[in-house]
């Protein structure tokens, strides 16, 4: 890692934000604190699906230091039911999201385990915990339905009287009749029914949320985390129909996100309810088990490929069947993150003349499931990667080949795909080789002898892919600069760092410039005081988006300044240069700073602008080693070649890199949130069930950039906050998949976990001696 | 109720507190320290790691009162006299932190490492990081920065400074 460091209060460090993080001053939810407040604790459903036959809270109500119960009946009476939902497209023939109704307190019926039935709010947290523990819950069970495709089987088991079918959205895309065609002629069909597991998104910091209500305006403050002040506000006001523009979101470090904080929760809305009734301020802190049962979940898609080869390995058509588990209720980025994406990436980076594919999103009696790092775009990726991988090994070809021959030509871009997305530009041959060389591929065979000489099974994994990153939910992205007397120079945004370090790459894009050193630039994201129009950070956004913004408004401050400083200078605006924070008459001596032009009058810019997707691209190549006594597999190599257009901040792409592999190969390896088929219980309830990625998973990631600037942004910048894991869980599937074809074994599901493994080696075995 | 005396980052207080009270509560919500954080239910995460009497210990597994007596360091009790503490200033070099919520209780742990192996190999390293969660690094750089806070400590600072 060679980067140069950057001097904060006379110490060198990586990143702007590292000071106050390093020395424990950042300021997360659960870190606020305010006047009087009281503490909340949700009594959540033991059941996944049951009708609420009564509550009885009496002995609760009683306990000393309890302020008041909510339930259902209260939320309903308040109007907090309608999460907002972002589908903005219609579906298949026309049809509409059908979006149901969630009351912040589950209503009359809950329709998975650890929907909050009741809210206690008492003086102390301990106090409500202990309360909530006293009160009585008499249900009449449900019969429950957890797997996706027996939820839209006849007969299933119904979750919502307004959904039928438990189908709440159905779309296609592409030619049907035209893929039919393509399949007629094909040579060759490759077929694999794969499962894209649901996750945990797991961000570390816990969910929290501290809510004030101010009877006088009759408005609402919110402590809490988000991706960006404005999606939050939007969504807690139509969930409880409080006008925007009387709630206020106030949120300072966020100890991570990956789609989780993109929603405006149930209980937040609840606890909206009690501050009014109360007139007090309602904190609420959750467990991680709490996190496990309600924080929005990732992934959960089940997808049915076919893929279509001609006699020389050309792909001729992709048809998929996708099947996306939404859980109990729709969240705002679940359906349309699960279904756009994939549908926008559906012919990969590949050419493929004809393409269809059927969403179909379904309810069951599980948790929601919302936007995780990618939202589909890993998904479709996976997909498509396995799918490759899968016909090069059917029809014997070299899997670097069999992409070779059919990757979008470099002259191609910008290239429509036959489902109407534009990407703009890539090298994807450029690409392959770069990593081909950087993984020594012509070497593996060797590697792998040795390997089996040893005992162990050795496997190498590629995947090729490409994303559209998002162009977001508002139409454009605000970033205001303003600058003090001394010539300090604060950045304004919405967009809102969880880990990305907006404040280092943002100040960076402005002092550039502003030609001014990037430690005299601060950033603040969210400002309640100082409101913004823009976009949160999601969908690998925030440089493409705020960060261009960032460069625009650093620009026009420089020519707002020019007029400013003409005043001063005594000349024209036109006779006025700037560089490296001084304005100066071009034929005079005569100049002044920045900072000094400000002390004499107010200096601000605000500008703004509409970014569309950019489209990042990326060769990933694993290699793995397995012990087929245990089935533990070991990462031995990983490489990762990307474009991610310009870099701003090599340190952080490679950090961001770094952390989407990872996610990716913990997902890949281990992670999986189970719930029991019978009773919808959910067996992953603590970090000792869920296997998170630990140290030494993945040891090394070899990387090099391979960028094609795109024009989108003035800076040449694409996203890239998710490519790692968009690339890599197929480069990790693909090569477990690979050590083990030798033995029979061409197909397993995540996660590729050491029973998993080894019970498919053992099962192959035995084919192998009955044979 | 129990009355305890704690000394935490030099200074010290006497606080009454609920016998169930954990640890990490008494310095987030009654002494105000809330660098140390809390990432979990089950002690796996290690966010909270703090030290007691010199030894890293998870706050989050220890009462309250059990700590009556003991010198206690949390992580805003690391940086002296404006220096950031050699492990803070390994993990900034490094890029061994994203959103930051990990990074007080993996320094904390990572001192406790580093006291009992100041030159681990990789293994250990790695062995020694089990207990403390990241979700945001992929714990590449974290590695990294235990080899840093290593050299610094050892004061090898300049042996192969700004990697």
């Amino acid at each position: 890692m060679d980067h140069h460091l950057l001097e904060v209060a006379g110490t060198h460090v990586s990143r702007l934000e590292d000071l106050r993080l390093v020395t424990g001053s950042g300021r997360y939810a659960s870190d606020w604190n305010l006047p009087g407040q009281l503490h909340a604790c949700f009594l959540r459903s033991d059941r996944a699906h049951a009708r609420i036959v009564s509550i009885n809270a009496g002995s609760a109500r009683k306990h000393p230091g309890v302020m008041r119960i909510f339930t259902g009946a209260d939320a309903v009476a308040a109007g907090h039911t309608r999460p907002m939902t972002i589908l903005t497209f219609k579906g298949k023939d026309g049809m509409q999201a059908r979006v149901p109704a969630r009351p912040a307190l589950a209503h009359e019926r809950v329709r998975c385990v650890g929907e909050p039935v009741a809210m206690v709010v008492a003086e102390t947290a301990l106090i409500a915990q202990d309360a909530a523990g006293l009160i009585e819950v008499e249900y009449e069970e449900l019969p429950v339905v957890i797997d996706p495709e027996e939820a839209l089987a006849a007969g299933a088991p119904q979750l919502h009287d307004s959904v039928p079918g438990n189908l709440p959205f159905e779309f296609e895309a592409g030619d049907a009749a035209a893929t039919a065609a393509a399949f007629a002629r094909a040579a060759h069909v490759t077929r694999l029914k794969l499962a894209v597991t649901r996750v945990a998104p797991n961000p570390m910091e816990p969910r929290a949320c501290l809510v004030a209500y101010d009877a006088r305006e009759g408005s609402y403050t919110v402590h809490v985390h988000v991706q960006g002040v404005n999606m939050m506000r939007k969504q807690l006001a139509a969930y409880t129909g409080v006008a925007e523009e009387k709630i206020r979101v106030v949120a300072r470090d966020v100890g991570g996100a990956f789609g989780q904080r993109s929603l405006a929760y149930p209980e937040y809305c609840a606890q909206m309810l009690a501050a009014k009734e109360l007139g007090r301020p309602v904190k609420w802190v959750a467990t991680r088990s709490e996190g496990f049962l309600t924080d929005s979940h990732g992934r959960a898609n089940f997808v049915s490929g076919e893929l279509a080869l001609d006699r020389d390995g050309k792909f001729l058509g992709l048809r998929l069947d996708w099947i996306a588990d939404m859980g109990a209720y729709l969240t705002p980025t679940g359906p349309v993150s699960h279904i756009r994406n994939p549908s926008t990436c559906l012919t990969g980076v590949y050419r493929i003349p004809a393409l269809y594919g059927r969403w179909r999103t379904v309810l069951t009696n599980t948790n929601p499931v919302a936007a995780y790092r990618g939202a589909g775009r890993p998904d479709i990726a996976y997909v498509i990667e396995r799918l490759v991988n899968q016909a090069a090994a059917e029809i014997g070809v070299d899997p670097a080949e069999l992409r070779r021959r059919n990757f979008i030509p470099p002259e191609a871009f910008p290239y429509k795909t036959p489902t109407g997305s534009i990407y703009e530009n890539a090298d994807l041959p450029g690409l392959l080789e770069k990593a081909l060389k950087l993984a020594d591929w012509k070497g593996f065979a060797q590697r792998r002898r040795q390997s089996e000489t040893a005992g162990r099974l050795r496997g190498i994994g590629i995947s090729t892919v490409i994303e559209n990153t998002g162009a977001g939910l508002f139409p454009k992205d605000e970033v205001a600069i303003e600058v003090a007397a001394d010539g300090a120079v604060t950045v304004y945004s919405v967009s809102h760092s969880q880990g990305q370090g907006h404040e280092t790459t943002f100040a960076m894009i402005v002092a550039e410039a502003l030609g001014i050193p990037t430690e005299r630039v601060r950033l603040r994201q969210g400002d309640e005081d100082r409101p913004l129009f823009g976009n949160h950070t999601g969908g690998s956004r925030s440089t493409v988006g705020a960060g261009s913004a960032c460069h625009l408004a650093a620009k026009k401050l420089i020519e707002q300044g020019k007029t400013l400083a003409a005043l001063d200078l005594g000349v024209e605006p036109s006779q006025v240069e700037y560089a490296n924070g001084t304005f100066r008459a071009r034929d005079s001596q005569r100049a002044i700073t920045l900072g000094d032009l400000a002390g004499a009058k107010a200096f601000s810019a605000t500008a703004e602008g509409s970014f569309s997707s950019t489209f990042p691209n990326g060769c990933h190549i694993a290699e793995v080693e397995i012990d087929p006594e245990t089935g533990v597999t070991e990462i031995v190599s990983y490489v990762a070649v990307d474009d991610c257009g310009r870099v701003i901040n090599h340190a952080i792409v490679e950090g961001q890199m770094h952390g989407g592999v990872v996610q990716g190969a913990g997902q890949v390896f281990g992670e999986h949130v189970v719930y029991d088929r019978n009773t919808g219980q959910l067996m992953t309830g603590s970090f000792a069930d869920y296997t998170m990625p630990r140290a030494g998973l993945v040891r090394e990631i070899r990387m090099e950039e391979h960028p094609t600037p795109s024009k989108v942004s003035p800076l040449g910048v694409k996203g890239m906050g998710e490519s790692g894991c968009t690339a890599s869980l197929a480069a990790l599937t693909n090569a477990v998949i690979d050590a083990l074809r030798p033995l029979g074994i061409h197909h397993l599901d995540m996660p590729l976990t050491p029973a998993r493994v080894w019970g498919a080696i053992q099962a192959a075995k035995s084919r192998f001696v009955r044979k | 109720m129990t009355t305890i005396e704690v000394t935490v980052n030099g200074v010290n207080y006497s606080r009454e507190v609920e016998d169930r009270m954990l640890l990490v509560n008494l310095l987030r919500d009654e002494l105000g320290l809330t660098g140390t954080h809390i990432g979990c239910d089950t002690s796996q995460c290690g966010c909270c790691t703090v030290h007691v009497d010199g030894r890293a210990v998870k706050s989050c597994s220890m009462l309250a009162a059990q700590a009556n007596g003991a010198e206690i360091v949390t992580i805003e009790g690391m940086a002296r006299n404006g220096a950031l503490h050699p492990i803070q200033q390994a993990f900034t070099e490094c890029h061994g932190l994203q959103c930051g919520f990990c990074t007080p209780g993996m320094i904390m742990a990572v001192a406790g490492l580093l006291k009992d192996n100041p030159d681990p190999s990789d293994e250990e390293i790695v062995h020694g990081l089990e207990g403390n969660l990241c979700r945001c690094t992929g714990y590449i750089n974290i590695v990294k920065a235990v080899k840093r806070g290593a050299e610094l400590l050892c004061g090898n600072g300049d042996k192969s400074s700004r990697r």
